[in-house]
């Protein structure tokens, strides 16, 4: 009886292990399959589509992956087949580097811009020819309220 | 000073993107077609069983020039160049040349079906279930046939329909040289 229930126990988690093996499997081939462009459907990447190239695509990276490749040696199976605009990602080399930097570096510049002639106006009308001095009037009224909180 | 800074920046930055345009109009690939990155390259190596039972590998075929046509019973371009095919089949097997066709994401059935409709005689295979022979050539869909010269490197790739022209240049070319 007892060897029975081992049996069982030992079915049930080898069951389990696989179970959850398959599934950690399944979300790589999504993770992948999503940063590749389907070849034959326009604006879908592979793993929304349902074309047959794209499941042919699907079960080449589930096999590339059972075979023990990594994500990067994956990716690069299929640049080296189809051209990098498989990617739906440019990768970040040579004149690529300058659209993945280009629009950063635009909006940092015209920030800087921005500050600096945002800080200079700011200095400017704060030149002391540009202040009004008090009048008269205004200095009493002043002194008046200094003279009120004194008392309290 | 500080305007002849932001004239110069501003000349620069807009001297940049007026690059950029003319880069992407004059030299940038055409965002409708599909480049392939096999072009000057290796044919990659295959095995396959044609319908006929016969075990084919393109390395035996080296010094050969290859015609390698993909197609699929259900494409409709491929009934349009289905005779062109095996015409030039006809014509230059004699002298030299091999036509190899690989059916993609195809029933057994619906290609053997295809076969018969239209008369194809040269070397007919299906492809593996993985598609990998197809992948491995970069396939975006079909019919897609690939000129192989007598080294083995792909010289030249068609999308859709195969014209005789396109053929019959690069055939004559391979076989006269």
């Amino acid at each position: 009886m007892k060897k029975l229930i081992f049996l069982g126990l030992l079915l049930f988690l080898s069951t389990a292990f696989s179970g959850l093996q398959a599934d950690e499997l399944d979300d790589q081939v999504r993770q992948i399959a999503h940063k590749l462009r389907c070849p034959t459907c326009q604006g879908l990447s592979v793993k929304e589509s349902e074309a047959g190239l794209a499941d042919n695509m699907k079960a080449k990276i589930r096999s590339l992956l059972e075979e023990g490749k990594t994500e990067e040696e994956i990716l690069q199976f299929f640049v080296d087949r189809y051209g990098e605009w498989i990617l739906r990602s440019p990768q970040m080399k040579g004149f690529n580097l300058l659209l993945w930097l280009a629009p950063g570096t635009l909006i940092f510049l015209t920030c800087l811009i921005l500050f600096f002639k945002m800080r200079q106006k700011s200095i400017t009308t704060l030149k002391p020819e540009a202040i009004n001095p008090l009048n008269e009037e205004e200095l009493a009224q002043i002194e008046k309220e200094l003279q009120n909180l004194n008392r309290n | 000073m500080n305007r002849k800074v932001y004239f110069l920046g501003g000349s620069i930055a807009i001297l940049g993107l007026l690059g950029l345009l003319l880069y992407g109009v004059f030299y940038a690939s055409n965002p409708k077609s599909i480049p392939s990155a096999l072009i000057d390259k290796k044919a990659s190596a295959f095995t396959v069983t044609t319908f006929d039972g016969k075990t084919i590998s393109l390395e035996e075929f080296k010094g050969k020039p290859v015609i390698l046509n993909f197609w699929a019973s259900w494409c409709v371009a491929c009934r349009k160049e289905a005779h062109i095919i095996e015409a030039a089949h006809q014509k230059y097997t004699p002298q030299g040349a091999v036509f190899i066709g690989i059916a993609i994401n195809d029933t057994r059935e619906d290609s053997l079906k295809f076969i018969r409709r239209y008369g194809k005689s040269y070397k007919l295979a299906p492809d593996d279930k993985v598609g990998n022979i197809s992948l491995n050539y970069g396939i975006t869909a079909v019919p897609e046939t690939f000129f192989i010269d007598k080294e083995g490197i792909i010289r030249y790739k068609t999308l859709g329909a195969v014209t005789a022209d396109s053929m019959e240049e690069f055939l004559e070319n391979q076989l006269r040289s």
